[in-house]
C-alpha cells in the first residue's frame, strides 16, 4: 500500500498524462494502473482535470475548417489503401457495442418541426379565411344599420306628416291656377295656433319653373305680402310635405316663380297659384 | 386571398432559414467508447463528432503553441488527419481519449514550433509575449462550470503556473524545464504535481 502511494506521489502519473516520458516508461505506468485500481483512480483524476484545463481555454476555430478537415479525413477514407489496412479489430473475445444513431433526438425534432410548420400552414390558411368572412359580415353589418338609420327617419317624417292630419289646428288649402295656368294647383297646410305652413308638394301641379328659377311662396297679410321661403317640386329628398317659414296670421296665400333664392317682393305677373281665405 | 398566401409564403421561408441556420449550429456528440469505435471503423460519423467535441479544445492548446492562426489551422489539420489513421492503435489501456488526443496535437504544435521553417518565419515574435495575445482571443465561449478558471490558474503560485506552462504548452520536458529554471528534478515533479491538484480540486 504504500509502495503505491509513493508510486502516486511521485508525480509520474502527471508525467504520463503530459506526454512527457519514453514509450517504455509509458508501458508500465500502464501495467501499473492495470494492477492497481487506485493508480488507475488517479490517473483518470490527473486526466479529467487536464481535460477540464484544455476545455477552460478552448478556442473555436473558424467555421470552414471543419468542412476543410473533414474533406481531408473522408478523402482519404477514399484511398483503398487506408481503407483496407486499417480495420478494426473485433475479434471473438472483444465486446463490441452497437452503435446507436446519435440521430434519434434530433429526427424527433425534424418530425416535430415539420408537423408545427403544416400546423402553421394550416392555421394560417384559417386564419385568412376566417378574416375574410369577418370582413363580409362587418360590411353587411354597415350595410345593415344605413338601411335602419334611413328607415328610421322615414318613420319619424311619416309621423309628422300624420300628425298634421290630427291636429285640428291645421287647415288645408286649396291653392287654385291663375288664368294663365287654370291647372295648376297647391295643397298648403296652416295652423295659425301653432305657426306652421306647409306646402304638399306630392300633390302640387305647378309649372315648371326653368333651371335659374324656384317656386316662392307667399303670404299676405294685412294686405302686405310676406315671404314665406322657397321650395322646388324637383327635389330628389322624399320630403313630401316641406314645412315652410312660420305666419300665425293670413288672409291669402299665393306661389310665384322667382329667380333662385327667392325676391324680397313677389314677382305679381309670375303668380302661378293663389287662394283666398 | 392571394396577399395571404404571399405571407404565409414568406413566413416559411422565414422559419426555414432559421432552421437551416440551428441545423448548422447543432453539435454531434457521442459517448467516448461510441466515438472510439467510429473512428476505428472510420465512419464519417466518427470523424465529425471528434471534429465537434474536441476541435476547440484542441485548436485551444494548438493556437497557445504556434500562436499563428493559420499555422494553428494547419496543425489542427494534421492532428485530426494522425488521429484518424492511427486510430486502431489506441485502446483504453491509454487512458481516456483526450490525454491521448491532445497529446498528439501537442507534439505536433511543439514539432511545428521547432521546426526550421516556422522559426525562419517567425523569428521576430516573442514568444513570451503569446499567453496575453491568445487570452484576448480566447473567452468567447461562456462554460458555467469553467468559469473562473483563469482566475484559479493565475492563482497558481507563480513557480507552479510557470512550470505547467512550460511543460503543457512549451512542450519542455520536465528535464528540460529542470534545467532552464535550475531546480532538482523532483521538485520539478513535486511542484508539477501540486500545479494539476490545484485544478483538480477546482474541478471538484
Amino acid at each position: 500500500m504504500e509502495e503505491i502511494r509513493a508510486y502516486i506521489e511521485s508525480g509520474v502519473l502527471e508525467l504520463y498524462v503530459l506526454g512527457d516520458m519514453s514509450a517504455e516508461e509509458k508501458l508500465q505506468v500502464e501495467a501499473m494502473a492495470q494492477k492497481h485500481p487506485a493508480i488507475q483512480a488517479e490517473l483518470s483524476e490527473i486526466e479529467i482535470a487536464m481535460e477540464m484545463y484544455a476545455d477552460a481555454q478552448s478556442v473555436e476555430p473558424s467555421p470552414q475548417l471543419r468542412d476543410r478537415v473533414l474533406n481531408s479525413l473522408l478523402t482519404n477514407l477514399g484511398d483503398d489503401r487506408n481503407l483496407r489496412t486499417i480495420q478494426p479489430r473485433a475479434t471473438a473475445g472483444e465486446r463490441v457495442v452497437a452503435m446507436h444513431p446519435p440521430a434519434t433526438t434530433s429526427i424527433f425534432y425534424k418530425y416535430a418541426f415539420a408537423a408545427s410548420v403544416l400546423l402553421l400552414c394550416v392555421s394560417g390558411l384559417a386564419l385568412s379565411i376566417m378574416y375574410k368572412r369577418l370582413q363580409n359580415s362587418e360590411q353587411q353589418l354597415v350595410s345593415l344599420r344605413l338601411n335602419e338609420q334611413k328607415f328610421t327617419r322615414q318613420v319619424s317624417f311619416l309621423n309628422e306628416e300624420i300628425g298634421v292630419f290630427r291636429d285640428p289646428s291645421f287647415r288645408f288649402i286649396q291653392l287654385k291656377g291663375m288664368p294663365k295656368t287654370p291647372s295648376s294647383a297647391l295643397t298648403v297646410a296652416w295652423s295659425a295656433k301653432r305657426k306652421k305652413v306647409m306646402v304638399d308638394l306630392s300633390s302640387a301641379n305647378l309649372p315648371a319653373p326653368g333651371k335659374d328659377h324656384q317656386y316662392q311662396l307667399w303670404a299676405i297679410a294685412n294686405g302686405k305680402p310676406v315671404d314665406l321661403g322657397v321650395f322646388d317640386k324637383t327635389t330628389a329628398d322624399s320630403t313630401d310635405m316641406k314645412l315652410m317659414k312660420s305666419i300665425d296670421a293670413a288672409q291669402a296665400f299665393a306661389v310665384t316663380i322667382e329667380p333662385r333664392g327667392g325676391s324680397v317682393n313677389p314677382t305679381t305677373d309670375q303668380m302661378v297659384v293663389l287662394a283666398s281665405l | 386571398m392571394p396577399k395571404n398566401i404571399c405571407l404565409i409564403y414568406k413566413l416559411l421561408s422565414i422559419i426555414l432559414y432559421i432552421y437551416t441556420v440551428l441545423a448548422k449550429k447543432h453539435k454531434l456528440s457521442l459517448s467516448e467508447e461510441e466515438l472510439v469505435l467510429a473512428l476505428q471503423r472510420h465512419d464519417k460519423i466518427g470523424a465529425e463528432a471528434l471534429y465537434d467535441m474536441y476541435s476547440a479544445s484542441l485548436y485551444g492548446v494548438i493556437h497557445r503553441i504556434v500562436i499563428d492562426e493559420a499555422t494553428a489551422e494547419d496543425v489542427l489539420q494534421e492532428v485530426f488527419v494522425k488521429i484518424w489513421h492511427s486510430a486502431a492503435s489506441y485502446n483504453t489501456n491509454k487512458g481516456r481519449l483526450f490525454t491521448w488526443i491532445v497529446n498528439i496535437a501537442r507534439n505536433l504544435a511543439i514539432d511545428k514550433i521547432r521546426s526550421k521553417d516556422f522559426k525562419n518565419q517567425f523569428k521576430n515574435q516573442e514568444l513570451e509575449n503569446n499567453v496575453g495575445y491568445i487570452d484576448k482571443h480566447n473567452s468567447t465561449e461562456y462554460k458555467p462550470e469553467l468559469m473562473g478558471v483563469r482566475e484559479l490558474v493565475d492563482k497558481l503560485r507563480p513557480e507552479q503556473k510557470s512550470i505547467l506552462d512550460l511543460v503543457y504548452f512549451k512542450g519542455y520536458t520536465h528535464t528540460e524545464a529542470a534545467d532552464e529554471l535550475g531546480m532538482p528534478l523532483g521538485t520539478i515533479k513535486t511542484r508539477l504535481r501540486m500545479a494539476i491538484q490545484q485544478l483538480r480540486k477546482h474541478f471538484n
